[in-house]
């Protein structure tokens, strides 16, 4: 009995000793807090594993690439799984404990839902929902991405599929934040262009079945239909539509398109299924990818990337480039953060998107994307398009 | 000089506080909650990694809603999966009358427990015919039904984008900081708990447990099943629609995503992981779902910063970590955290002199 006593008393020593030194430790070294709130269990964890793991691999190159001017950066990542209430709590967590004044964010429900809170507490959030609602600098300071946003690639897309000839388009999206966002500016373009909407179909991030939705669809028969999903559910629709036997082809928003499609689609999608995508394809050959690449090689040479790391690490450069402006002013906290980034003009990511610009009056950070499509097993770029930088077009 | 507890009227033995030094024990508490827990809650945010007082906020709202879930589930018998969708009930009830009526927040919040109430007994008539898993089935409709409404109701809830909500002032009392949200979140706590332990010495209260333990002996007795059970689910979803109000307030943002299934699942662990039929188990019980999955981060954090390569990795870790020790929990614990509480109560009493 004794010696259980004695033992015990050792762990709790051993336990306060620990936290001590833990605590200690933290305070010696000061590295630039960033807090990182991803998706990697969730319903979107297939394209936020990959993209968590850019934000994480961009830390470290660049802390070995020079930091914020000799300072290191220190990337809090967490998980939330995709749950608004948990991402509340990591921003408490972020702003009350870590004290950070940059957050690199996920979903459109989560930031949508912070939105308000950024704003009070002047905490730059950049994020990876490309909601327009985010690019109008009247209602939300604070909140910065770093491509063309999803109204204006579903624009985008509208005007692409009446180049095609199309004459009726149906909507297909999942009932949450993400999927609905673009839906409005998507049937304002469609009725601008003439062409005729069909009733919209809700199909799930995490659908394995898509057959009652496109059965209906069906009897609309559209030409081509929008997919506002993410891959796993992009691919479900399209297969369950070759199934049926639909002779609708399918554009896809910047998550529901990239190279897992090849593996989950198969030739389901050849010449059928397309997707907007404002960034350079993993491994394409742009001057941005190379360091890339080179960093994978050294670290992690049997990881498998796509598109979505090109998403994280072009969010986590553009935050790079806006930290290097703010401490050189002298600004290194929220507002000066959000004033460097807004000095952003046509800035090169080396290839990796389109070149960013953000004012204080506007934060849409380009308006062009490239079409894709599938052809023989391979995503092969369509077409450049891009729209003219409207006022009537921002904010929604 | 009497060596133990010896009560010689009814009224002895149904006091709360049987001794004197339960009482200041209890004052220690509360001193405890409103001058050193605000004070040290800096310090151990520090330690820990996440925002304790966030965190306290946090309990001491699903405090006020696990009080309700058990009054249902732990003393009436009648088990609910529709307490999510009852706490977004409130949320929007007294988000849409604090923002879109202009009421004032202290009508508001009343008003989210008592629309909550209503709804909740709705949902609750099927008790009188249902038991069992057949009444969880019939109040998970509750769940779909107010879910839906929750995100297509656009033009009133603001659809699954959601609401945004301000933080309110009381009497005058601007509730703009955490801290103060605390106070007014502590004092809802405490006044529900007191309620709850007072209402369960009171007829209505043992009629309830009447019902939960035999509904036939109860009903030979003259006990009302239907009046009783409609009772609890109305008073449970007051609790809860309360819980609610409060919630929206604090968040900020009310959305359907706050009030899924999940919820009232979590609300079920937290009543049976503290301990069905105990007032404190609601508390123990949140207490452990709400801080369990912060702890867990704890070590995940520290992994991913030696392993930058495959951090993804350890946030599946945690969720596992999360549902193994809720399954351990309930095997080891059967009765809930409240009766482990009484075992080691039970244990210093004779202390150093057990036998």
């Amino acid at each position: 009995m004794k010696r259980i006593k004695t033992y015990h008393w050792f762990c709790i020593l051993l336990l306060v000793a620990g936290l001590t030194f833990w605590g200690c430790a933290k305070k010696e070294a000061e590295p630039i807090k960033i807090g990182g709130i991803f998706d990697i269990t969730g319903p979107t964890s297939a394209v936020g594993k990959d993209y968590a793991q850019a934000c994480k691999d961009a830390e470290r190159y660049i802390n070995a690439n020079g930091g914020i001017n000799g300072r290191k950066i220190h990337l809090i990542d967490n998980d939330y799984a995709y749950k608004i209430p948990e991402a509340v709590n990591l921003y408490k967590q972020y702003k009350d404990v870590d004290k950070v004044f940059v957050i690199q964010g996920w979903g459109t429900g989560d930031t949508n839902a912070l939105k308000a809170q950024v704003t009070k507490d002047k905490i730059v959030y950049i994020s990876a929902s490309y909601d327009s609602a985010l690019c109008d600098p009247s209602k939300t300071p604070y909140n910065f991405f770093v491509v063309t946003s999803y109204s204006d690639c579903i624009r985008l897309a509208m005007q692409f599929v009446k180049e095609q000839a199309a004459k009726k388009v149906v909507f297909t999206y999942p009932d949450h934040p993400y999927g609905k966002a673009p839906i409005p500016a998507g049937k304002a373009m469609a009725k601008e262009l003439g062409l005729e909407v069909g009733p919209d179909e809700i199909v799930g991030l995490r659908a394995i079945d898509a057959t009652s939705q496109l059965l209906h669809m069906k009897q609309f028969n559209p030409d081509w239909a929008w997919i506002g999903g993410t891959t796993p559910s992009a691919s479900v629709t399209v297969k369950d539509a070759v199934k049926l036997g639909l002779k609708t082809k399918f554009i896809s928003n910047i998550w529901g398109f990239d190279e897992n499609l090849l593996q989950l689609l198969g030739d389901a999608g050849n010449e059928r299924m397309y997707g907007m995508e404002p960034l350079a394809m993993y491994g394409a050959d742009v001057p941005g990818m190379k360091p890339i690449l080179e960093f994978n090689k050294k670290y992690s040479p049997d990881a498998v990337h796509t598109v979505r790391y090109i998403q994280g690490w072009t969010a986590m450069m553009v935050m790079w480039e806006g930290l290097k402006r703010a401490d050189k002013a002298g600004q290194l906290n929220g507002p000066g953060l959000k004033a460097a980034l807004e000095t952003l003009k046509d800035f090169d990511t080396g290839g990796l998107a389109a070149p960013i610009t953000y004012t204080p009056t506007d934060h849409r950070p380009t308006m062009s994307a490239t079409i894709y499509k599938m052809s023989q097993g391979k995503l092969v770029p369509v077409k450049k398009v891009s729209i003219a930088r409207e006022d009537r077009f921002l904010g929604w | 000089m009497p060596t133990g507890l010896f009560h010689s009227t009814y009224k002895d033995d149904e006091k709360i506080f049987q001794a004197i030094w339960l009482k200041c024990w209890m004052g220690g508490l509360l001193l405890f909650l409103f001058v050193g827990l605000p004070f040290i809650a800096p310090a151990l945010s520090g330690i820990f990694g996440f925002s304790v007082q966030h965190m306290a906020n946090m309990i001491g709202i699903y405090i006020i809603g696990a009080h309700g879930l058990n009054l249902l589930t732990g003393f009436t018998g009648q088990i609910s999966l529709g307490h999510g969708a009852f706490m977004g009930v409130g949320a929007y009830t007294s988000a849409i009358l604090f923002m879109k009526a202009g009421w004032p927040f202290w009508l508001s919040l009343p008003a989210a427990g008592l629309v909550t109430a209503g709804v909740g007994m709705i949902f609750g008539v099927p008790s009188l015919r249902l038991r069992g898993l057949y009444l969880a089935i019939a109040t998970m409709a509750a769940q779909f039904i107010i879910g839906y409404a929750m995100r297509n109701w656009t033009s009133l809830t603001g659809g699954s984008g959601g609401l945004n909500v301000d933080r309110p002032s009381f009497l005058g009392f601007a509730l703009d900081t955490d801290l103060h949200y605390y106070y007014l979140i502590l004092v809802l706590a405490i006044v529900s708990t007191v309620f709850l332990k007072n209402l369960l010495r009171t007829r209505t209260g043992r009629a309830m447990v009447a019902v939960r333990d035999r509904y036939l002996s109860a009903e030979i007795m003259g006990v009302n099943l239907f009046k009783y059970r409609l009772l609890a689910f109305g008073i449970s979803s007051f609790y809860v629609g309360v819980a609610g109000g409060l919630f929206a307030h604090y968040n900020l943002v009310v959305s359907d995503e706050h009030f899924t299934m999940w919820l009232s699942i979590q609300y079920l662990a937290m009543v049976i992981i503290g301990g069905l039929g105990h007032v404190l188990g609601g508390i123990f019980g949140t207490i452990f779902m709400v801080l369990l999955p912060e702890v867990l981060r704890i070590p995940t954090q520290i992994l991913s910063n030696i392993y930058p390569n495959i951090f993804a990795i350890f946030g599946t870790l945690r969720e596992l970590v999360f549902g193994l020790v809720i399954i351990l929990f309930l095997i080891f614990e059967p009765d809930g955290l409240a009766a482990r509480w009484h075992t080691i109560r039970a244990y210093w009493k004779l202390w150093p002199f057990s036998y």
